[in-house]
């Protein structure tokens, strides 16, 4: 290849300038990191045009919704719990406190006061004797005595808004939902109340806080402490591995410095290009690093076992590069191309983060081409006089412990190859059960490690109350009005039966209608036409007059029902069903709670007939509905109404408060109500959409699922095809395929088997796999090929293929599944799983690799070394 | 209080009595007395056709429909109030009765016509909204003026400017407001109320004011809530004053069956 020995000669006779050049431009592209714009927000997982996403904006703009910090403070040491003077004493410091913060900086992120739900902040409705209701302040001031607070509980308990959100349902524990403008503000405020909550005397109060928005904030914050102790730990550990397998510590440098400039490089590259840091994209330092390093140590495994043969750098670079140039130009475009796939996902900065790892797997290949023999150029001839082996025998010496086990590998494989090949299919057989065993699951307070403040404070509020994750079910109808014909017959049918007392006024509403009916006016129009003069009507009667007055009443009630059409959640039947499908998700368990504009008709209802308990119900007619409402807007917050119903009640907000934010969970919901909607048809045909953080992870794990499936599928097969023509020819391609075929079964089998939930970074492993497996297969599959052209006998060639380059794929493999061990101890549960993962892949396609492989080419050697030659 | 009802109405006489008395030296006591009775006193009763509309921030509208009727028992002193309700439709009919007192908690019945129902509504807290407007019920009927502290903290071409403290703090949610009192009409132009926090949150303005049978009205007045971003548009059509109502008007008895006087 004419480019691949201009491009080596240059590095070897300008290993200097090839060095400095890496340098500037590493420096160059290093000083865009600073740019860096930061983003924790899963949200972003879906593309901003989503129909999903941009629903569960305009549904928390119509229904002015916000994202909410949760935090709940409980007391098991006190006879009533939360409920005494004290305790309630801090909490309305608490909410008071927490309505006052914004960030100095950024004004726009604040605390919305208003909507704080806190008892100091929420209204009671309660009788005031003598047939009176009052609206009042739950807690305007702190109770002064136990019996205040007592009375303070029960009203809240009362109330099915606060009861089960605000109050647990044990009456014990209270719960303070402050809703923010910005979700990224929620680390501050969650560090803000925490600060508050130290200034406090010591007491058997517990104070959790919690919340989606917390978690997805602070594991923002968490991430990047995490990247900066993660990432230069996994280096430490490869340099000091590789040390222990090269000895030469100026000669290993050279990996980390490709390693780092190549970090460094693709980071520059991904924010000078504009895109945020996620919580994928802080992940590419740590895919990258893995496969940086291994091209380097192929050449140096090499070099290491080559030198002493040939005692001089040069030449010995130049022999190991045409050895290697072409399967590791091969690794590094397959590799590069399982990532490349990601971006058919529709996630984006899933998109992101497989471009940039594309990007960075390249870069890695051309810094090590260039950089690698420039460096050894760079070292003194003398220098190297004890590198690697001093005798060549040492090597291949038989005391080694790889030497050792790679020749039983060898050896096994070769003599036994069927039950190499049995035992393999066995254990695909097992993998392939544990794949359908998958749970598909993610849940981002599950994001931390179970110890986790987040975590407990999750444990307990979901204990006490109805649910700290939030779902939104929109209710609305697009049933079409009735026109003005049939509105007019209907009202003709009505009226004429109920106004048989009043003849007169019945013959002037009947001809009316009639007249109506032929005008052919929108049905709206004709209404308030027929309102007008009927009003009219009430109008010019004798003040005496109270048949006419209550017939023209009726009749214009009627008419209401025709104008009000569109208000569908007046409508008593319709409010029924909703409770009744309340009823039911809260016996599916998975609804803690929910709230709906039925739970406050009912509320007020009641409340109004002397807090009868009979009347917990919703009132027979429409007008009562609404009549109910507007008296609930007498309150000191009458807009909290519309966090439950637009002020046209044509779309209604079924606020869902679950005890778990896994995604598996939220699914089953969806279920429920998709069901439930099914086999319970509606008074008036619904349709029901959903909104909310907890759905909004639900529908970006969808996307996510079949978008990495597909992106895996596509990646494989154009592997498979690059590796058909690497080795031109189709069974060669298949049988570099098989390790990593065999890898991802494994891999995730045993997920499946051993219940673990397929989330985020399981997903994205499956391109790691695809890269990296393929890579050990290529380098055995080439080699493998030429020794066989050259010795012409397969025994030899198994041997030597088990003596260098085995060593090489056996050192890699250790190099890398222990490099990222460091990972295990990240508290965050994603880069332990990508640590534990790592390190299994390497593994196992290593293993795979020296052991499948050189078991099948023994089995069909006679057909395959044929066809090749 | 009893001796209280005897000093406004000694005031009350002495400002009819005393047209011409400059306003330099007009006390704060006679600004804020003659300054309720202009808006809340004006005539022996009257009448009025009102519409709200409340805008929220997302500019979506609800309209309020009503007929409100009104008669002094004296000047400055107790009152009674009839509201007829006719928008939105579905709650056509139902009535709100007030009966204010000076020395005690207001009477407040509601009735609610689909449910057949009188509630007497308790009304010691008045900050609660008026039927889910941006106006508060103590908008609708008027603030007790020994209710706070008044002080008079600027005297411009157009206005009087007091600054107003509550005396119970812990009753109101603001923690003052300041009223802009035209010195020609002493209606009230502009309140600007101030959170616990001294942050503006609550502005009621007076937009329009005419003069019907000789009495300077307002006939256009707008309530903001700066923070939620809502706001209500109360438009006063129909206005009339000393029509002569009686007080049975304002009993329970026209509560189902409204007074010929809300139809016109």
């Amino acid at each position: 290849m004419q480019l691949e020995r201009t491009m080596i000669q240059f590095s070897l006779n300008r290993p200097g300038l090839m060095t400095g050049l890496m340098v500037l431009i590493t420096i160059l592209l290093g000083t865009l990191i600073v740019q860096v714009h930061i983003d924790t927000d899963p949200e972003n997982m879906l593309s901003e045009d989503e129909f999903v996403r941009i629903f569960h904006n305009q549904t928390k703009k119509e229904f002015n919704l916000h994202d909410v910090v949760v935090l709940g403070v409980v007391n098991e040491e006190h006879g009533q719990g939360v409920f005494n003077p004290d305790s309630l004493k801090k909490i309305h410091q608490l909410s008071t406190f927490a309505s006052t913060l914004s960030d100095p900086d950024k004004p726009e992120r604040s605390v919305i006061a208003r909507n704080i739900i806190a008892p100091d902040n929420v209204d009671t409705i309660e009788q005031a004797g003598l047939g009176q209701v009052k609206f009042q302040w739950l807690m305007k001031e702190p109770p002064a005595t136990l019996e205040e607070a007592l009375k303070i509980r029960d009203q809240a308990l009362a109330n099915p808004l606060l009861n089960g959100t605000m109050v647990s349902e044990d009456g014990r524990a209270l719960a303070i939902y402050i809703p923010i403008t910005q979700k990224d503000f929620a680390h501050q405020v969650s560090k803000k109340l925490k600060e508050k909550i130290a200034t406090f005397p010591a007491g058997s109060d517990q104070f959790y806080i919690t919340g989606l928005p917390v978690a997805e904030d602070t594991f923002g914050n968490e991430m990047f402490i995490q990247m900066a102790i993660s990432a230069p730990l996994a280096m430490i550990m490869i340099f000091l591995l590789m040390l222990v397998f090269f000895k030469k510590i100026q000669l290993i440098v050279s990996p980390m410095i490709i390693a780092v400039c190549t970090v460094i490089s693709t980071m520059g590259l991904l924010i000078g290009t504009g895109n945020t840091l996620h919580i994928m994209s802080s992940m590419i330092p740590i895919f990258i690093m893995p496969i940086a390093v291994v091209d380097s140590i192929h050449i140096l495994s090499e070099f290491f076992d080559e030198y002493q043969k040939i005692k001089d750098r040069r030449k010995t670079i130049e022999q190991v590069m045409q050895h290697l140039f072409k399967p590791m130009l091969f690794t590094s475009l397959t590799s590069s191309a399982g990532f490349a796939s990601l971006a058919l996902t529709p996630i984006p900065p899933v998109q992101a983060f497989g471009i940039f790892v594309a990007v960075g797997i390249m870069l890695a290949w051309l810094l090590t081409i260039l950089f690698i023999p420039a460096y050894i150029m760079l070292m003194k001839e003398e220098s190297l006089k004890n590198f690697g082996t001093t005798r060549h025998t040492d090597a291949g010496s038989d005391n080694s412990l790889i030497n050792r086990h790679l020749r039983w590998i060898g050896k096994t494989s070769t003599t036994r190859p069927w039950w190499i090949i049995g035992f393999n299919l066995v254990v695909m057989g097992i993998g392939v059960i544990g794949i359908f065993m998958i749970q598909v699951n993610d849940n981002p307070v599950k994001w931390f490690h179970k110890s986790h403040e987040i975590r407990i404070a999750d444990k307990v509020l979901n204990q006490h109350f109805g649910g700290t994750y939030e779902a939104y079910l929109v209710l609305s109808s697009d049933e079409p009005e009735a026109t003005a014909v049939e509105a007019a017959r209907w009202l003709e049918d009505t009226l004429s039966k109920n106004l048989k007392n009043t003849p007169m006024i019945r013959e002037k509403i009947l001809s009316q209608l009639a007249e109506a009916a032929t005008e052919n006016l929108p049905v709206q129009q004709m209404a308030q036409k027929l309102s007008l003069s009927w009003q009219e009507e009430i109008d010019l009667l004798d003040i005496g007059d109270d048949d006419g007055y209550d017939a023209w009443s009726h009749a214009l009630d009627t008419l209401d029902q025709v104008r009000n059409q569109k208000q569908i959640f007046k409508r008593p039947d319709l409010l029924n069903y909703i409770i009744t499908l309340q009823e039911y998700l809260a016996s599916r368990g998975d609804v803690g709670k929910s709230n709906s504009i039925a739970d406050v008709v009912k509320k007020v209802h009641q409340e109004l007939f002397e807090g009868d308990p009979a009347r917990f119900k919703i009132p027979k007619t429409s007008n009562a509905v609404a009549q109910t409402l507007i008296s609930y807007q007498n309150s000191h917050k009458p807009d909290d109404l519309w966090h439950l119903i637009t002020p046209d009640y044509t779309r209604a907000n079924l606020w869902l408060q679950l005890r778990s934010g896994d995604n598996k969970d939220m699914e089953r919901v969806i279920k429920d109500v998709e069901n439930y909607l099914k086999e319970n048809p509606a008074p008036v045909k619904l349709n029901a959409q959903w909104a909310g953080l907890t759905y909004i992870n639900v529908a970006w794990q969808d996307k996510m699922v079949t978008g990495m499936l597909k992106s895996f599928l596509s990646s494989f097969i154009v592997v498979f095809i690059m590796m058909t023509i690497l080795f031109r020819s189709v069974i060669w391609g298949a049988l570099a395929m098989l390790p990593l075929t065999c890898t991802i079964v494994i891999i995730y089998g045993v997920i499946g088997l051993i219940g673990k939930d397929y989330d985020m970074p399981v997903a994205v492993l499956s391109s790691l796999t695809l890269g990296l497996a393929v890579d050990f297969a290529i380098h055995f599959l080439q080699r493998s090929r030429a020794t066989m052209t050259r010795l012409g006998d397969w025994n030899t060639t198994v041997q030597e293929m088990f003596e260098e380059p085995g060593r090489a794929i056996a050192r890699n493999t250790i190099v890398i599944s222990i490099g990222f061990t460091p990972l295990l101890f990240a508290p965050l549960i994603p880069y332990q799983t990508v640590g534990v993962f790592l390190a299994v892949i390497m593994f196992y396609s290593g293993l795979a690799t020296l052991w499948i492989l050189p078991a099948l080419l023994t089995v069909l050697r006679r057909w395959i070394f044929v066809s090749a030659q | 209080m009893k001796l209280k009802r005897i000093i406004l109405s000694t005031l009350f006489v002495i400002m009819m009595t005393t047209p011409l008395v400059h306003a330099e030296e007009l006390s704060v006591d006679d600004i804020i007395n003659r300054a309720n009775l202009a808006s809340y006193y004006a005539g022996d009763d009257g009448r009025a056709d009102v519409t709200m509309t409340i805008t929220d921030t997302q500019g979506r509208e609800r309209k309020r429909e009503f007929v409100i009727l009104r008669k002094d028992k004296e000047n400055g002193g107790e009152q009674l109030f009839f509201v007829y309700f006719k928008k939105p439709s579905d709650v056509r009919k139902m009535v709100f009765i007030v009966h204010k007192h000076l020395d005690r908690d207001d009477d407040r019945w509601l009735y609610l016509p689909a449910l057949d129902l009188v509630k007497r509504i308790a009304a010691s807290d008045k900050r609660t909204s008026f039927v889910g407007s941006n106006y508060l019920y103590e908008d609708v009927s008027g603030r007790r003026i020994d209710a706070d502290r008044h002080e008079l903290t600027q005297t411009t071409d157009q206005f009087y400017v007091l600054k107003n403290t509550p005396r119970q703090p812990g009753e109101v949610e603001f923690s003052s407001y300041t009223l802009w009192i035209d010195k020609a009409t002493f209606l009230p132009m502009k309140t600007v109320y101030l959170d616990k926090n001294g942050k503006e949150y609550r502005v009621v303005e007076a937009l329009e004011v005419q003069t019907f049978d000789g009495i300077p009205t307002v006939t256009v007045s707008t309530a903001t809530d700066l923070i939620a971003g809502t706001s209500t548009l109360a438009e006063f059509k129909s206005i009339h004053y000393n029509i002569g109502l009686k007080e049975d008007v304002f009993t329970e008895r026209y509560l189902r069956r409204p007074p010929r006087e809300v139809r016109r």
